[in-house]
């Protein structure tokens, strides 16, 4: 990630530099074209005859580390656009809830860590409530119905009526129903079950007053 | 002409049959779905949808694709009137006047105007497609790989222009595009390259992945940064059938936005989205009183709307003649094509003549359907409206991981998504336009081979591009272009089109 804070103090335009984000993002292209150019340093360019592999890569580098400099130059010549404010909240738990859907998924290691596979059922939940609380104005109660509700809904269209390839449920869970059972009859009959769940939720917590949620969302911005 | 008419019958034939209905209609749902929900763009919404299309034969596939393209343009001004807030990028001008309607009271008439003049535009650009399909295609089959690169080029170039905000940075985001599409085997000698050795990466970056992180993931991010205020409007949406003054306003520029929006989509370099800008300004210019605009003059709806639609449209002739995306919604279709085994491009039309005249009739079915679903169907869309941002976007979110995992059945695709999504927040954060970027890569491919062929060709020699006459006046084209948006006048002209 590129430093936020590039240029620090000149939001108030006096210091020499005269366009902030010009210059955050030139730094950020130039870094981009050293990076390709390392890549592809072992790499043979050949002629324009008979171009090497290299050849593209490292001249369209070239170009957008040329790009990133006039963007730098420029920023000291000319007015323009100041640093927009960061918010990191957002971002933080998106990214997190992807990680989480994408670990949970399938069965997932990474060095000493195993993650066994949990399927959709557990990684759809989980993507949904970690990923709800990028806004501050999370509420536990709607994004727990709202998952119990909307995976079932998406294990029936994609893995019942669409047949994806998409793991819908642990192995383990199979072990719990009637040897018979096929997959298809357990994931109709876990779809249903949180579904259920989803409507005892919703009317279980429906109280008068489960609004003292709210307070404490207002300081949640980073 | 007879041609014309046997081949729009052969189309129609196909579109007409019972699946392909079915899936015309639920592309247009979905597509009015996206486009009334601002912050879900139909990009993010076709590289969910992907994986869901495996299933069915290509025509029926590209069918539903095209309809959710064409469809969220449809939408978007749903929202860009009601709520004031563009449904789509191409509503933007529509929320001026269209809203200012809709708070005199005359929403009903501001909605139905738009989808008219979406309707009309919509039958011009199927027309013109058809019309233009076969010449076209007859032009791609005298271009070598000289005169392809040099096309690419030129529409690498009306991209820039074409986008937001600084040139430069325009610039670059197709270099950095370009460069990334050369990550992976090399075409030729087999190298790696930039994989940083992971197996992964050396088939290259997946196009869906890196669609689906810099234009859904980077959105949710972005959207999440401004609280939104949604105010839909209170009035009563009254009649939805312009009467005859409406109409007598609003004919005219009704044709002159469909003819700016058809002529402005087949450019290469998503002309589409500068149609309904055009169209605006276009309007207020020769209008006999400019002050109404901005206040719910009906001409500041029904222009752009029929621009937008008509741009929408048009933007498929490129793909399906030469081969050529011209925008990342386009990208994506190459993509659903492929993976059904059809290489875009001139032979489409007479390899497969169904899918060529089928998606076009499809298209103007769709519109009829469009119609329907957008009119009397009004109280839907804006009881839809009323969901806030927050219970939505993780919902979008967990359609992304499902979309994308499905594709290739990889979790490293979907971390990528959340790489991706972080860079295109960076890039946006520091005002970079993604699109370019995006049309950068996927021309990159096409024009590294297009490069190699045609300098093998010619043993070597850079004039072989300035040689060929056709490639040299593309060229041409190309340089005056990036030499007149970059005269201090006209640049000065091309930010107030943007801004208003």
């Amino acid at each position: 990630m590129s430093t936020p804070r590039e240029g620090s103090g000149s939001s108030e335009r006096r210091g020499p530099v005269r366009a902030p984000q010009g210059v955050a993002g030139g730094i950020l292209l130039i870094a981009l074209a050293a990076l390709a150019l390392w890549l592809t340093r072992d790499l043979d360019q050949g002629t324009l005859n008979a171009m090497g592999p290299a050849m593209l890569p490292r001249w369209l580098a070239i170009g957008v580390g040329l790009s990133g400099l006039a963007l730098i130059v420029f920023a000291f010549i000319r007015d323009g656009e100041p640093l927009e404010r960061w918010s990191l909240r957002g971002p933080f738990f998106i990214i997190v809830a992807i990680l989480a859907f994408a670990v949970t998924i399938r069965p997932f290691s990474f060095g000493p860590l195993a993650i066994p596979g949990l399927g959709l059922v557990a990684a759809g939940p989980l993507a949904i409530i970690i990923g709800g609380y990028a806004t501050p104005e999370a509420r536990f109660r709607d994004l727990l119905i709202l998952s119990l509700s909307l995976t079932p809904f998406c294990m029936l269209l994609f893995g019942d009526l669409l047949n994806l390839p998409i793991p819908v449920f642990p192995q383990e869970l199979a072990g719990l129903f009637p040897a018979g059972w096929s997959q298809r009859a357990i994931l109709r009959v876990t779809a249903v079950v949180m579904a259920a769940a989803a409507v005892a939720v919703f009317f279980a917590t429906r109280g008068p007053r489960n609004r003292t949620i709210d307070v404490a969302d207002h300081s949640g911005r980073i | 002409m007879g041609d014309l008419l046997s081949n729009l019958s052969l189309g129609f034939g196909v579109a007409l049959s019972l699946q392909n209905l079915f899936l015309a209609f639920l592309g247009c749902l979905v597509g009015t779905l996206i486009g009334v929900l601002p912050g879900v763009g139909p990009i993010a919404t076709i590289a969910m949808l992907l994986p869901i299309t495996f299933g069915f034969d290509p025509t029926g596939a590209l069918i539903m694709l095209a309809g959710i393209y064409y469809g969220a343009q449809y939408g978007g001004s749903t929202t860009a009137i009601l709520v004031n807030i563009p449904g789509e990028a191409t509503s933007v001008v529509t929320a001026l006047d269209g809203h200012e309607m809709a708070r005199q009271g005359r929403a009903g008439v501001a909605l139905g105007i738009a989808a008219i003049g979406s309707f009309f535009a919509g039958t011009v650009a199927t027309i013109v497609i058809a019309a233009l399909g076969a010449p076209l295609t007859g032009l791609a089959l005298i271009f070598g790989p000289t005169e392809y690169f040099s096309l690419m080029v030129m529409g690498l170039v009306f991209a820039v222009v074409l986008a937001r905000g600084s040139i430069l940075k325009a610039v670059a985001m197709i270099l950095v595009g370009v460069l990334l599409s050369t990550v992976g085997l090399d075409l030729e000698t087999g190298e790696e390259r930039m994989t940083f050795g992971l197996p992964f990466l050396s088939d290259g970056i997946d196009f869906a992945v890196l669609a689906m992180g810099i234009f859904g993931i980077a959105e949710i991010m972005r959207n999440l940064d401004h609280t939104e205020h949604r105010e839909v409007v209170r009035q009563a949406i009254g009649r939805l059938l312009p009467n005859k003054e409406d109409f007598k306003q609003s004919y005219k520029p009704v044709l002159r936005g469909t003819f700016i929006g058809a002529l402005l989509g087949i450019l290469p370099g998503n002309g589409a989205v500068l149609g309904p800008f055009a169209s605006y300004t276009l309007e207020k210019k020769i209008a006999k009183d400019p002050r109404r605009f901005g206040r719910g003059a009906i001409e500041g709806v029904a222009g752009p709307e029929s621009a937008n639609n008509a741009g929408a449209q048009t933007s498929f002739i490129p793909l399906l003649t030469l081969g050529i995306p011209p925008n990342a919604v386009m990208a994506l279709m190459v993509g659903a094509m492929t993976i059904h085994g059809i290489i875009p491009g001139p032979q489409v039309m007479t390899k497969n003549p169904n899918l060529f005249w089928g998606m076009i009739a499809s298209m103007w079915i769709g519109n009829l359907m469009l119609l329907v679903i957008n009119l009397p169907m009004i109280g839907v869309w804006v009881r839809l409206l009323k969901v806030p941002y927050r219970m939505l976007f993780p919902a979008i979110l967990m359609f992304c991981c499902i979309g994308i995992y499905s594709v290739n059945s990889l979790p490293t695709d979907v971390m990528f998504i959340a790489l991706f999504g972080l860079v295109g927040y960076t890039l946006i954060k520091l005002g970079f336009e993604p699109a370019p970027m995006l049309l950068g890569f996927v021309l990159g491919k096409l024009m590294e081979e297009n490069l190699r062929r045609a300098l093998i060709l010619s043993r070597g020699s850079l004039s072989t591009f300035i040689d060929h006459p056709i490639s040299a006046s593309l060229l041409a084209v190309a340089a005056i272009l990036l030499i007149v948006a970059l005269l201090p006048s006209i640049r000065r002209g091309r930010d107030e089109v943007f801004t208003e």
